[in-house]
């Protein structure tokens, strides 16, 4: 399938390839329209698949370059050395996106998160509380739905968290 | 009037109506009165053997009773959350007719157990969700379909938090990659920093 590269143009190869490198590392992919009507919807589709892929296998397998040029075999020298150009000077950017995958086989995973901190000034209880307060909310990412959890935490339940997470990272540094 | 102890409004009709009932016992016996009533506001538990044992005396009805521990709650639990000191405290009661040796005796038990009342206060004041437990694990994971050889560490992390709007405790596990996991505790250290240098 991959060999549908050929309707491409050498020049605009990289191009191409580098989009779908970004999609793999989870920014915005190429857009069939930005390259006009060469394929069919199904070709583009199978040709996306198939770059998405043996990018992602070339770096995951840690191919050699002797070895992408053998599994690119089909493809004329020009494109070849597009793709492995693009697979090797992207290798760390490939490499954390593949990790970031590998987290997210049967797991929840963290996506994002953001913090808030705020002061609640006074209550139906106690009319001058003064108590800091943090928000912190996780962005949760689960077999592809998305879900957000909120955590209210006053200061002593934030100690709490970060001394679990200190001692987490003291065996994650050794 | 305005008096502080209700927050610098008027004083409630039925306050100041039970507080002539509450002149009815002996000031000794109104104090002993206020020390089970604060045990009940601390959640220390009110020993209503003993409130009905106090206020025999006066020969009480049960809604009499009822109405001293109520008026008694409103004035200390009131007092307390406008932070309000005992000599005002003891000023604005005689203004409402109850006898000095009461209001003595009433904002000794209410000096001495100020600072209590107010942290019950600050406690049982509306939260969003409280951290209840946290439990980690650190993995290192060592290959996987995606990544022949990934060797990175990453952490699974439960937390067990209150939900707000069902009020029961609700469990996320969540993993995290090494390098998200150091984002977030590097994050949330500088939010302590910005909430310690808050008090």
């Amino acid at each position: 399938m991959i060999n549908l590269l050929e309707k491409l143009s050498p020049e605009e190869c990289p191009k191409l390839v580098h989009l779908v490198a970004d999609e793999v590392c989870g920014r915005r992919g190429p857009r069939r329209s930005d390259f006009s009507d060469r394929w069919s919807l199904s070709e583009w589709m199978d040709l996306m698949n198939s770059l998405s892929s043996f990018i992602r296998f070339a770096v995951g397998r840690g191919c050699t370059d002797q070895e992408v040029r053998e599994l690119l075999s089909d493809l004329d020298t020009a494109r070849t050395e597009a793709v492995l150009q693009c697979v090797r000077s992207r290798h760390d950017e490939i490499r954390h996106a593949l990790v970031d995958r590998t987290n997210a086989i049967s797991s929840t995973h963290l996506q994002d998160f953001n913090w808030q901190i705020k002061l609640a000034l006074s209550s139906d209880k106690l009319s001058a509380l003064n108590t800091p307060l943090l928000n912190l909310s996780l962005d949760l990412k689960d077999n592809g739905t998305q879900r957000s959890k909120n955590i209210e935490m006053n200061k002593e339940e934030l100690q709490t968290l970060i001394s679990a997470l200190e001692a987490a990272n003291k065996v994650m540094q050794s | 009037m305005r008096f502080r102890f209700c927050g610098d409004l008027d004083c409630p009709d039925w306050v100041l109506a039970e507080i002539s009932t509450l002149a009815r016992v002996s000031s000794v016996k109104m104090k002993l009165l206020c020390v089970q009533v604060i045990k009940d506001l601390l959640d220390e538990g009110i020993d209503y053997e003993k409130v009905s044992k106090l206020t025999s005396d006066a020969k009480f009805e049960s809604g009499d009773v009822k109405a001293s521990i109520g008026v008694l709650s409103f004035i200390l639990s009131s007092a307390a959350k406008h932070d309000v000191d005992g000599e005002s405290l003891s000023s604005e009661l005689q203004q409402l007719g109850l006898p000095k040796e009461h209001t003595t005796g009433l904002c000794k038990s209410y000096e001495d157990k100020h600072n209590a009342l107010q942290e019950k206060l600050r406690e049982s004041s509306l939260r969003l969700g409280h951290l209840e437990a946290v439990n980690w694990r650190v993995d290192y994971t060592l290959s996987s379909s995606e990544l022949k050889e990934v060797n990175e560490p990453t952490v699974q992390l439960r937390l067990q938090a209150q939900n707000p709007e069902t009020d029961s405790i609700e469990t996320t596990v969540v993993s995290i990659t090494a390098d998200k996991f150091r984002v977030l505790l590097t994050e949330l250290k500088q939010a302590q920093a910005i909430m310690n240098s808050l008090q």
